[in-house]
């Protein structure tokens, strides 16, 4: 292969590893955006909540990663759940704004609170770390491919729950058109709770995600909560299609500009892509409702 | 009630002549108990240098209280006032007012954040108060100080050539650079290109890389096309981690060499040993060797001191010799003497108390202190200073040396 596009092929392939990682928070907050119509960004401290709850399972309490990555999505679901109840069902009524700034005062709340049990420093899950695969000029991960699988998995799991159950099929109806699926007699609370619960859920184990391929510490969630606003917004805020496409632009977008950019110029890329996209596509991407 | 004060007025007329009289004929000792010479210290008791300003406080009291008792500074007793400078520029600012409008001292100590330092400076030289600080930013002592300010902490400039020294030495021929995105990461660099230049080996690439990124896959990647022997992560421990695993899975079997900030302790435990072994990494050291620091164990009855309390120990040293050869306690006279007692031809000496004896009979001196020789560039930068250099070996720190 000539070394452009080995290297170029390379680029690609960290860019999916990346952004699949990218992907899994995306579509928590694209899905609790849908059905409640704000950008909740206490996803970041529950990142970290379900990167912690992974790290008990599985460095204290010594289960195998999947265990542990099922116990990071039900925490995270579990304190979603309870957050929203307490705090931010408070403010909806308040309008899009005043929510979306309480859900920053929430999730640095919460980070607090992670802090102040676990304390700064960096933590690791019990885990060996692999040399790469390598196929030609391309080297992969192994840990990267058991973390695309996973988040694969999640994405393939919500899938068949939006599209074949019936309470999937009720979140989608409320996303679609909240006074219709409330005409219908679907119950709106139950299905923010749930909504809550699965997007949280995603974002802790989002989290356990990014934390297996580097450390994990209080700031886990905030670190990467810029990348995964960016990549809803470019997808599409409200299309969980589009998460999944907008994390995979902004994961392997981020990577090729290392052709012509200095790598301290990657974080911009996810930026200058939502500029893009949005001057070209106030929408986003796959997005349904400009005026959601 | 009038005739009674009178008659206090006088009787304690008569005491104070008779006490200068009995003073005159006292003594240093005993004379050195007289109306007590104030120097400042302005060290964070609290905030983020909370830490390390207590001990900082406590290496200076250490050498006072020396001073103290071989009879004090030109015949008077030393009192340190200190002011907590919070970690907040802020608070340091109203601190050091307080310090030279009110209590008018000669001399702040102890400065630590560069934020704190930077604010401090020009209240310190436009009073024309002599200013001692640990605070490492390369723009501190490039501000218009007039002199008024040295730093023990060396500099980026210092410390990027001390590393690529080293480097060098290691018989390292082609090493590769990655920092971080921060003010020191290109000055850094282009010392280092500099300097292993000069000494034979070859910088064959750097680059600088955005934080907060949850792989550096292709960084690296870019790193390993030059086939370096030796990449220097300059960085802190949240990225430098992910380097660290990221350069192992890449394969990388060549040398990996990082600041002791960004490679702690709590680093090397949430990481497989396999992935930090063999990590040099490298930090200010004081001057382990020096009779000056065994004074400073001594003193401090502490078995290591470490760069902060050994810096501290050289201020509260620097300034009490100056004020000795000024025979004034003015920031200018320290300013004019600083050099005089710190640097040149005059006999070594390792501690305040032995330095001033031999000032007293008139003899030229060269304080060599505990965190390093102390000699300073004209705007107040250390010439040179020692590193402490430990490479990990099964998860733990190992010493190579201190050089």
């Amino acid at each position: 292969m000539p070394p452009l596009l080995a290297e170029v092929a390379q680029l690609v392939v960290n860019g999916m590893m990346a952004g699949a990682i990218l992907a899994v928070p995306a579509i928590g907050l694209t899905a609790i955006y849908a059905v409640l119509r704000f950008p909740n960004f206490a996803l970041a401290s529950h990142a970290t909540i379900g990167a912690f709850a992974g790290y008990i399972a599985n460095a204290k309490l010594g289960l195998p990663i999947l265990p542990s990555v099922m116990v990071a999505f039900l925490a995270a679901g579990a304190v979603g759940v309870v957050t929203d109840e307490a705090v931010l069902k408070q403010f909806r009524p308040a309008g899009f704004i005043t929510t979306a700034i309480a859900s920053i005062a929430l999730t640095i709340a919460l980070e607090n609170i992670v802090r102040f049990g676990f304390g700064n420093e960096l933590r690791g899950y019990a885990l060996p770390i692999e040399r790469d695969w390598r196929f030609g000029s391309i080297r992969v991960g192994p840990q990267q491919v058991q973390n695309l699988a996973i988040a694969a998995v999640a994405m393939a799991a919500l899938f068949c729950f939006l599209t074949f159950t019936r309470t999937g099929k009720a979140m989608r109806a409320v996303a679609d058109n909240p006074m219709l699926a409330s005409i219908k007699g679907i119950n709106a609370d139950m299905i923010s709770r749930l909504v809550n619960f699965v997007g949280m859920g995603l974002a802790g184990l989002g989290g356990m995600l990014i934390g297996l391929d580097t450390t994990i510490d209080p700031l886990t969630g905030f670190r990467s909560i810029l990348s995964v606003f960016a990549a809803a917004v470019v997808g599409g805020l409200g299309s969980i299609p589009g998460a999944v496409i907008g994390a995979l632009t902004v994961g392997i977008g981020e990577e090729l500009c290392l052709l012509f950019l200095s790598p301290d110029y990657r974080s911009a890329v996810g930026f200058v892509a939502i500029l893009l996209v949005l001057t070209l596509r106030p929408r986003g991407i796959l997005g349904q409702r400009a005026d959601a | 009630m009038t005739n009674q004060r009178i008659a206090l007025s006088r009787r304690g007329f008569v005491k104070r002549v008779g006490a200068l009289a009995v003073a005159g004929l006292a003594p240093a000792v005993v004379r050195g108990q007289g109306t007590p010479m104030q120097l400042g210290v302005l060290t964070p008791l609290t905030g983020a240098g909370g830490f390390d300003g207590p001990r900082m406080l406590k290496a200076m009291q250490g050498v006072i209280d020396e001073v103290n008792a071989a009879g004090g500074l030109l015949g008077r007793k030393v009192e340190l006032v200190v002011e907590d400078d919070q970690t907040n520029p802020e608070s340091a600012v109203r601190a050091a007012r307080k310090l030279i409008d009110v209590t008018k001292v000669p001399a702040i100590m102890g400065t630590w954040a560069s934020a704190v330092t930077t604010a401090v400076a020009p209240l310190c030289w436009e009073s024309r108060t002599f200013l001692t600080t640990v605070s490492g930013a390369d723009s501190i002592t490039k501000l218009p100080h007039q002199g008024y300010l040295i730093r023990t902490q060396p500099n980026n400039y210092l410390q990027a050539a001390k590393h690529a020294e080293f480097i060098a030495a290691l018989g390292v021929k082609r090493c590769f650079m990655m920092s971080i995105q921060a003010p020191f990461s290109q000055p850094t660099q282009e010392r280092a290109t500099e300097v292993l230049k000069q000494k034979g080996s070859e910088m064959v690439g750097t680059l600088i890389y955005d934080k907060d990124k949850t792989t550096y896959r292709s960084e690296v990647d870019q790193a390993l096309k030059t086939q370096p022997d030796l990449i220097y992560l300059n960085g802190y421990a949240p990225d430098v981690t992910i380097l660290l695993r990221d350069l192992y899975r890449a394969g990388y079997t060549g040398t990996r060499f990082s600041q002791s900030y960004a490679v702690t302790s709590k680093v090397l435990e949430s990481l497989p040993f396999e992935v930090t072994e063999g990590v040099i990494t490298v930090q200010p050291s004081a001057d382990v060797t020096s009779p000056a620091y065994e004074l400073a164990r001594k003193r401090l009855g502490i078995a290591e001191p470490d760069s902060y309390e050994t810096q501290a120990t050289d201020w509260a040293s620097l300034v009490s010799l100056a004020i000795a050869r000024a025979k004034a306690a003015t920031g200018t006279g320290i300013h004019d003497n600083v050099r005089k007692i710190s640097q040149g031809s005059g006999t070594k000496v390792y501690s305040a108390v032995e330095g001033l004896k031999l000032l007293s009979q008139g003899k030229e001196i060269n304080y060599e202190g505990a965190s390093g020789p102390c000699d300073f560039t004209d705007i107040g930068d250390i010439l040179d200073c020692k590193f402490r250099y430990n490479k990990v070996s099964g998860g733990k720190f190992v010493l190579l040396k201190v050089a």
